[in-house]
């Protein structure tokens, strides 16, 4: 329906009722329709008081949207207004009409109203993120860093994720301002980037830039650059902390990896005990590999070829001097059929080392484990991109060093024309030997940052970066 | 140019607002454009005043004025609300702004509701109760519309003819009651044995296992009804279960006399384990006939959440033969899980064992799941298939495009 333009009649509002089909939503579908348009907040009071007067009350779905309407075109004085009736009529609210009061009072005078209202919200569930967003935005515009860093911190303790609209205004409000307290919190929403492995898109990192360079004393000057392919930074030619993980951070994957990913709540899901322990040994015998291949993954690299043949071509690309293969595969590859020549395997076999596990076993699991427990330099060929089993894995925490052992180890290829490409890394794109994430040495930070509209899959990394170094 | 001055005042004039002229507008003529164009949005203006006097804040004086008595109520009630009645409060308002929430909880339920971890389980809850009470709620209208027609057409067609002839006495329920239990009496000595795998229960929610029992208990049903019944038998089941609990909810008294074998055993402690076979949609083998001297397990699990490989792996740890549905074989599947239901199971391998007949029996899958069935084998069907598709692709499309050249190219040598 489309609303009216101007404030109609009770007769008005009765006749167009009547035309409606279905009469007892009219003012709910005629009230969206005013909040999708836009439409001037007199005609919507005319319907509501059209409302009132046929039934002697409003309906506290239709004060919502109404509600909705006023928040939408900044009305505070109205928004008052129906909070005051919504306050005297009902006992409590509910989180819709909540989160749109936050909304609609934090932007105004009344911004402690809202502070309130967030309390309020508290005693039935934990708020949502918007409302938080709402309120810290509120607190920082007034200067209010105390509260608005106690919001944030509570906020976190709660497991609900920041926007990144929040953690921008904390640096756009803070612009200027001198404080160690200040600073270090500031400092501290950096360091959550990090931790999360969050990039700031490129407005939020040009008020990352702002903000450091507007300290008061503080001499910091920011330069967007890309980083070398060593890892160096050209404009403070710092080099970046590389993507190696650290003992304990490799210890503690590969334990990880053994205990949720092959074990798992039961061993026998991927594999078995039995088969397991037959693995572990056949690779303690001949440690340390230097590529594991998952051979029926490689072997689907084109599909005019044998499968036998596409793997043959992969080891003897990647067989030089001194490297030792691993292949991975299932014992079906064995049984000489069309696809496996016998001859085939037997000349592959004389060039790399070979394990089969059974046909329903998982071979993937196993590639881990090999890459894993034959060192830091062991790399893994894949095109798989292991999600299923990163998602085995049961904290954030852990997966994020998944995450960046795999983009160090895992070795893709193309296979375009005749050759065979390998020792791209995953996923297309050169070997990452720096770390991608917000840094610090204490005197400079690099910042890598996102373009605001690019399209930017999980797996890829940013390449623009923030150089911001104290003189 | 006096001429031109009176013929401007004549148009000021005679628009619509006299306005525009009031104000001074003789002085100055040249800009005439904006003189129109201020008495154009004028005009809006005034439009757009409530002309007849709408008083737009009269619905807040309504609301206020009927608020005096309730207050007055109120205030004499506790502040300080228990967590139950602040979460009924809650629910309450989700129910008036709109949101799917049952009209009437029930003390259990809302404690449920207050324990989901989170805010979409929540919901999730909250939904599937309204749904619940919107089912009740229709069923329950249409036995009463039902009722209200019998009546009705019992008035009508009153007393003629009472006595009607029969020679069979109309007990029919309870005569079929008899010989079903005992065809399954006689299942329970010279029946094959049929085991569902209750070890599941750790994998599953609390609702799931109420799907699974509930599953449980249609396929006990059909199996009762059938001509020739399984023996049925529930393995690895513990007294003090979900499953146990459910299962008396479920069947109340009747639960202890069922006609089947409940057992805290394993399978593997019953029957000699070559007999047994393991029906899992994981499996790699695949079942080609019903065999009637094996031993069938199916695992007692509802599986929401998509475990893959659970079944497979207990069957496996036991060293147990598994098998698979033909279900590719013969249905051209198009979307779904291949796993089935236990009542869908029961069908299937009830129908096997009568009839030996695929078709029949797969009748049982779901039509939604599969297109239809497959008269050749797949193989050749892939075969026919790919051909197709290098004819299409390949040579086909070489060819087509050189006739299309020829056609085209001599068409538009001619011109």
């Amino acid at each position: 329906v489309q609303p009216p333009e101007k404030p109609l009649q009770a007769e008005e509002w009765d006749k167009l009722r009547e035309d409606f089909q279905a009469p007892e939503v009219f003012e709910e579908v005629m009230l969206n329709s005013m909040i999708r348009c836009n439409s001037p907040i007199d005609v919507a009071k005319s319907l509501l008081t059209h409302v009132a007067k046929r039934k002697g009350d409003v309906a506290y779905n239709v004060l919502v949207k109404y509600l909705t309407l006023c928040v939408q075109q900044g009305r505070v004085s109205e928004v008052r207004d129906v909070y005051d009736i919504m306050k005297a009529r009902f006992k409590i609210l509910e989180s819709g009409a909540y989160s749109l009061l936050i909304k609609g009072l934090s932007n105004s005078d009344h911004w402690r109203m809202a502070l309130t209202l967030l309390e309020e919200v508290k005693k039935i569930m934990i708020p949502s993120r918007t409302c938080y967003e709402c309120c810290i935005k509120a607190a920082s515009r007034h200067q209010d860093f105390k509260l608005a860093f106690e919001l944030y911190d509570e906020m976190l303790a709660q497991d609900v994720v920041p926007t990144l609209n929040v953690l921008q205004s904390f640096f756009d409000f803070s612009r200027g301002m001198k404080g160690a307290e200040l600073q270090k919190e500031l400092f501290g929403i950096l360091l959550y980037l990090r931790d999360n492995q969050i990039y700031p898109h490129k407005t939020f990192m040009r008020s990352i830039r702002l903000w450091f360079e507007s300290i008061p004393g503080g001499n910091w000057r920011g330069r967007l650059t890309k980083i070398k392919e060593s890892g160096q930074c050209p404009v403070c030619d710092h080099q970046l902390e590389d993507s190696n993980l650290t003992e304990e951070e490799y210890s503690n994957l590969s334990q990880r990896i053994i205990k949720d990913v092959i074990h798992g709540t039961d061993t026998f899901r991927k594999t078995s005990p039995q088969e397991f322990e037959a693995f572990q040994t056949f690779v303690e015998n001949r440690l340390p590999f230097d590529i594991v291949i998952d051979g029926l993954n490689v072997s689907h690299i084109k599909t005019r070829k044998l499968q036998c043949e596409n793997l043959l071509d992969a080891v003897n690309c990647l067989a030089k001097e001194n490297t030792r293969l691993l292949v991975l595969g299932r014992k079906h590859m064995l049984m000489n059929t069309s696809n496996w020549k016998r001859e085939i395997m037997k000349e592959m076999q004389n060039k790399a080392d070979f394990f089969f596990a059974e046909n329903i076993s998982e071979d993937d699991a196993f590639l881990l484990y090999a890459t894993l427990r034959s060192g830091k330099h062991c790399k893994f060929v894949t095109r798989d991109f292991l999600r299923d089993h990163k998602a085995c894995l049961s904290d954030s925490l852990t997966r994020h060093l998944f995450r960046k052992w795999q983009r160090g180890h895992q070795v893709a290829f193309s296979a375009e024309g005749r050759s065979i490409q390998f020792l791209v890394s995953f996923p297309a794109a050169p070997a990452f030997r720096y770390d991608c994430v917000v840094q610090t040495t204490g005197d400079t930070w690099h910042i890598p940052y996102k373009d605001v509209f690019e399209e930017k899959y999980s797996y890829q990394v940013p390449r623009k970066w923030l150089c911001i170094q104290q003189k | 140019m006096q001429s031109a001055n009176v013929l401007l005042r004549k148009i000021v004039r005679s628009s619509m607002l006299p306005l525009a002229a009031q104000h001074g507008m003789k002085k100055d003529l040249f800009p005439l454009s904006r003189t129109l164009s201020l008495s154009l949005h004028l005009k809006q203006d005034k439009l757009c005043e409530p002309s007849e006097k709408v008083d737009l804040d009269e619905w807040k004086k309504v609301m206020k004025s009927g608020l005096q008595e309730e207050v007055s109520e109120m205030v004499s009630e506790p502040k300080e609300l228990s967590s139950l009645a602040a979460a009924r409060e809650t629910l309450e308002m989700w129910r008036l702004a709109g949101r799917a929430v049952p009209e009437n909880i029930t003390e259990d339920q809302l404690k449920t509701f207050m324990e989901c971890p989170s805010k979409s389980a929540k919901k999730k809850y909250l939904k599937y109760l309204h749904l619940k009470e919107l089912y009740k709620k229709n069923s329950k209208r249409k036995t009463d519309e039902k009722r209200e027609r019998r009546l009705e057409e019992q008035d009508e067609a009153s007393k003629p003819e009472e006595s009607r002839k029969s020679s069979f006495l109309c007990l029919w329920s309870s005569t079929m009651d008899k010989a079903y239990n005992w065809r399954a009496a006689q299942s329970m000595i010279f029946g094959q044995p049929l085991v569902f795998d209750m070890s599941y229960e750790k994998e599953m929610s609390v609702r799931e296992v109420t799907n699974t029992v509930r599953q449980i208990a249609l396929s006990e049903g059909c199996n009762r009804r059938s001509l020739e019944p399984f023996h049925i038998h529930l393995c690895n089941f513990k007294d003090d279960s979900l499953y146990h609990r459910e299962f008396v909810k479920h069947y109340r008294e009747a639960w202890g006399k069922l006609l089947i074998t409940v057992t805290d055993k394993c399978y593997t402690e019953i029957f000699p384990k070559d007999k047994l076979i393991y029906l899992t949609a994981d499996s790699p083998k695949v079942m080609k006939t019903f065999e009637h001297d094996k031993i069938y397990i199916v695992g007692s699990m509802v599986d929401k959440s998509i475990k893959t490989g659970v079944s497979l792996a207990r069957a496996k740890r036991l060293g147990l033969e598994t098998a698979a549905l033909p279900l590719e074989k013969y249905l051209l599947w198009s979307r779904g899980a291949k796993n089935l239901t236990l009542d869908q199971m029961m069908h299937i391998l009830l129908t096997l064992k009568d009839t030996a007949d695929w078709k029949k029996a797969l009748e049982f899958v779901p039509k939604r799941k599969y297109c239809g069935f497959v008269n050749k084998p797949v193989k050749e069907l892939k075969k026919t298939l790919d051909l197709i598709n290098t004819l299409r692709l390949g040579k086909g499309r070489e060819e087509v495009g050189k006739q299309f050249a020829k056609n085209y190219s001599k068409k538009y040598k001619l011109k």
